[in-house]
């Protein structure tokens, strides 16, 4: 019965060691796509930040500012532009963003319309009776400009038409390596500190051809590179829950072949005690 | 001439950020130049050449929709793409040139995926004309 024991403990540790040798490997993979996704993440910023202190002051210099992009209208459809992955083995990221969607429409009588961007996201909504409007698989891994201005051209379209009267993004923020926090955002209708940093057109700026139409001009633009960002921010979050989830399973695989090596050890001290024990007793008898 | 800073960014990085002598652009109501000490001005950029002159030498770039917007002490300009003519790949811009017109035959009746057609084609031949500029 012992050594039956033994075969048994032999070769978990050995199905353990192999799943450890991936979720190490998988741990590698992330952190070097983390450090990739870092770097985009960060030169995205300079031309979000630049973009959004233009729309803030177009809106703060100009009196009586008021555009289609700006005023409220009664919301009956909203517009949820997801950011989940394309894989999962990365902890509670994918999970996280799908509860804050649920929690953000709870109370709402009809379901957001949705833009999907990540396998996760796109299986998620297509499965559970949703309205994709487009989906995106794969995007965020390689997203290029061109790419992010397309879905604001989409969305924003569906704004102006009146198909949808409010735009969100859902994507998560990434902190550090290990802090991710699944954000709810509004894009549309924009809320730009309308007169707050400088008094009315103080600058004496002019505008081509007016405040309205640069500020409309300039919207396509800023959504497109919050969608940007925010992919790139949502990217960077899953390397990081990925590459900590997989450091966990390593560890815990470590810790299993330590007990597992522990409850091996004593088998093999046991069947030799028993074995001795029999022999003494063997050579007792005679 | 007079430099003044100019920055140009992209949503990839920054393009450019230095002194410049003079930036000509084409915004959405007419080419307009821009020397230093310009007074306050915001515009919207089309798809369209900008020319800037630094150090007595003027390059040319593709820039496709974006602004420009001139303050006390800087002029940024902020671009979807902003590309030096040296930089442009010919060869993605004739593809990206070809696809368009493939789409916008294919998306006729789908007036949403026929603006992006359209407005793709124009980038690609604005390119393609930048790049056959060369300085």
């Amino acid at each position: 019965m012992a050594s039956g024991n033994m075969k048994d403990i032999k070769r978990r540790v050995k199905s353990v060691e192999s799943t450890m040798q991936i979720t190490k490997a998988m741990e590698l993979v992330a952190s070097s796509k983390l450090r990739k996704a870092k770097k985009r993440a960060e030169e995205a910023r300079p031309f979000f930040e630049a973009q959004y202190e233009l729309m803030c002051r177009i809106a703060g210099e100009t009196e009586g500012f008021s555009t289609v992009f700006t005023r409220r209208r009664e919301v009956k459809n909203r517009l949820f532009i997801v950011i989940a992955g394309d894989r999962g083995m990365a902890g509670g990221y994918n999970t996280n963003i799908i509860k804050l969607v649920a929690a953000a429409h709870e109370k709402d009588k009809v379901k957001p319309k949705i833009i999907a961007i990540g396998k996760k996201a796109v299986d998620y909504y297509n499965k559970h009776g949703y309205e994709v409007v487009a989906e995106y698989p794969g995007l965020a891994e390689t997203i290029k400009t061109a790419d992010a201005a397309d879905i604001s051209m989409m969305a924003l379209d569906m704004f102006t038409e009146g198909v949808v009267d409010e735009i969100q993004i859902f994507f998560t923020q990434f902190t550090s390596a290990l802090v991710q926090t699944a954000t709810q955002m509004g894009i549309i209708p924009v809320n730009p500190p309308v007169g707050t940093a400088v008094p009315v057109n103080k600058a004496g700026t002019t505008y081509d051809p007016s405040p309205e139409a640069v500020f409309n001009r300039v919207i396509p633009r800023l959504v497109a590179s919050i969608i940007l960002c925010a992919v790139n921010e949502s990217y960077a979050s899953e390397q990081g829950a990925r590459r900590t989830a997989m450091e966990n399973a390593t560890d815990n695989a470590e810790e299993m072949i330590g007990t597992l090596s522990l409850l091996y050890n004593r088998a093999r001290q046991e069947k030799i005690t028993n074995e001795l024990n029999e022999i003494v007793s063997g050579a007792n008898a005679l | 001439m007079t430099p003044f800073r100019l920055r140009i960014l992209t949503p990839e990085g920054v393009a450019f950020d230095g002194e410049a002598e003079m930036i000509t652009v084409r915004t959405t109501v007419g080419d307009k130049g821009i020397l230093a000490r310009h007074e306050p001005y915001v515009a919207a950029l089309g798809i369209g050449q900008a020319k800037v002159r630094i150090d007595g030498e003027t390059r040319i770039a593709a820039v496709s929709s974006g602004s420009i917007e001139v303050s006390k002490d800087v002029t940024t300009l902020l671009a979807q793409s902003f590309e030096w003519a040296d930089e442009i790949d010919l060869q993605r811009a004739e593809k990206a040139q070809q696809m368009a017109e493939e789409n916008i035959e294919r998306y006729k009746n789908d007036k949403r995926r026929l603006d992006i057609a359209e407005y793709k084609l124009k980038r690609a031949i604005n390119r393609i004309n930048v790049a056959s500029l060369k300085k």
